[in-house]
């Protein structure tokens, strides 16, 4: 019942790969539930796709069978497609709210649902990343009238 | 306390301990040569330069000898540490404030995945994982991104819907299932025990596996898996093909039905006003 990471059985070989797609899986539905994001939603979604993915191959080792692999091969095409779909509708989205933003279109929402209201939003500053600045190489180059002149004969 | 070489009998063994040590000091040796043998500013000796090409000889030496170790090591160790990579990367998509940062985090991750798949025995699918999706559908997540934000950072994305409630469900399902993967066995549970034809026919009760086990990691792998897919799986194969293509056609219908609505909207709009 416990778990721990040992190696060297093929049953050890399959709970660790069904550990790393079941956190995969969990992580892709906190992040679907709680991203607000359209396209990290999507992100997301894919993200419990590749859980499943590594569930499925990890599964296909222990039984010594193809039947996992041709499962993910369907699975890759199938998020292929959702892709597709999915990059037309957030344009769509894109287009008629000028936002990338799911709570734009909160007004979809059943009834019974209060409407979210953003109270405290985090400053801009705490959460900018500091880009890397260029040093200078070299020195400045001179101009060289020579060639300028050159240039205007051609 | 549970001493360490009982949990990991395979770490314990001494081939493995020399080995992984003698790559670690060559793996070093070559840092330390590098780093000596590069221009330097300040103090670039003519002795240092000799320590550095006497150090990279021998880290290439221990190259050679752990080379013909390295299989000691096996494949518990490259899977630690791809699955590492892709859990760690993955945490990193969901919770980076920037989307395009996420989708960089979610490029990691997929190399990450693919190194499992790759270590799985899924030769065909670790290398697909990286064309289908960081080669096309990331790329695409990332024009739209570059398209829709170009300014950067909005308050959306700096704020969350309901984090304490998703991150409660997901901890919630990560216990469920860990909790059902521990509790896997060797012993086939009895009432998940596919029944065998001889059995399902009347027969004596023959307890074996309906299908031989494959070597997954043959050779001929990947001419194998085409085999499976063209040969037990064809209308399978036509069925994807036909969504792909649906796919397709739907996402330009509906790119081009929510234009030609707009037009109408603002035709209808522009009717009304005249008349």
């Amino acid at each position: 019942m416990t778990f721990a990471i040992v190696f060297g059985t093929a049953l050890a070989l399959l709970q660790n790969g069904l550990m790393v797609g079941a956190i995969l899986l969990s992580l892709g539905l906190i992040g679907i539930l709680s991203r607000r994001n359209l396209i990290v939603m999507f992100l997301s979604a894919e993200l419990m796709l590749q859980g499943i993915s590594v569930s499925l191959v990890a599964w296909s080792r222990y039984h010594g069978d193809f039947g996992g692999h041709v499962l993910v091969v369907f699975v890759l095409s199938v998020a292929a497609c959702e892709a597709a779909i999915a990059l037309v509708f957030v344009l769509q989205a894109f287009t008629r709210t000028g936002r990338l933003d799911s709570t734009a279109w909160q007004t979809l929402r059943e009834a019974t649902i209060d409407r979210s209201i953003d109270h405290e939003i985090p400053s801009l500053n705490a959460s900018l990343p500091n880009f890397p600045r260029l040093t200078p190489a070299g020195r400045s180059p001179t101009p060289d009238d020579q060639a300028a002149t050159q240039r205007d004969h051609i | 306390m549970i001493p360490w070489n009982t949990l990991f009998p395979e770490i314990a063994n001494f081939d493995f301990i020399t080995s992984g040590i003698l790559l670690a000091i060559a793996v070093t040796c070559l840092a330390v040569s590098l780093y000596l043998l590069l221009p330097k500013s300040g103090r670039d000796s003519k002795t240092a330069q000799r320590l550095g090409w006497l150090l990279g000889l021998i880290a290439l030496g221990l190259f050679i000898v752990t080379g013909q170790r390295l299989g000691n090591i096996g494949e518990e160790a490259v899977f630690l540490m791809v699955s590492l990579v892709a859990v760690v990367s993955a945490a990193a998509t969901i919770t980076c404030r920037s989307p395009v940062y996420a989708a960089i985090w979610f490029a990691l991750c997929l190399a990450g995945v693919s190194g499992v798949l790759l270590v799985l025995g899924a030769q065909f699918l670790g290398v697909a994982t990286i064309v289908v999706y960081a080669g096309a559908i990331l790329v695409m997540f990332l024009f739209v991104l570059m398209l829709a934000q170009p300014a950067g950072l909005t308050t959306s994305d700096r704020i969350t819907n309901e984090p304490m409630l998703s991150t409660v469900a997901g901890a919630v399902l990560l216990g469920l299932l860990s909790l059902s993967i521990g509790r896997l066995s060797a012993e086939e549970p009895l009432c998940c025990r596919p029944p065998s034809k001889a059995a399902a026919l009347g027969g004596t009760a023959v307890n074996q596996r309906p299908n031989e086990s494959i070597d997954l990691l043959a050779s001929d792998q990947v001419a194998r898996l085409g085999g499976e897919l063209f040969g037990h799986h064809l209308i399978a194969v036509e069925a994807v093909g036909i969504l792909l293509l649906v796919a397709l056609i739907g996402s330009i219908a509906i790119l081009s039905n929510g234009l030609e609505g707009s037009q109408t909207e603002a035709s209808s709009l522009q009717e009304e006003s005249q008349t």
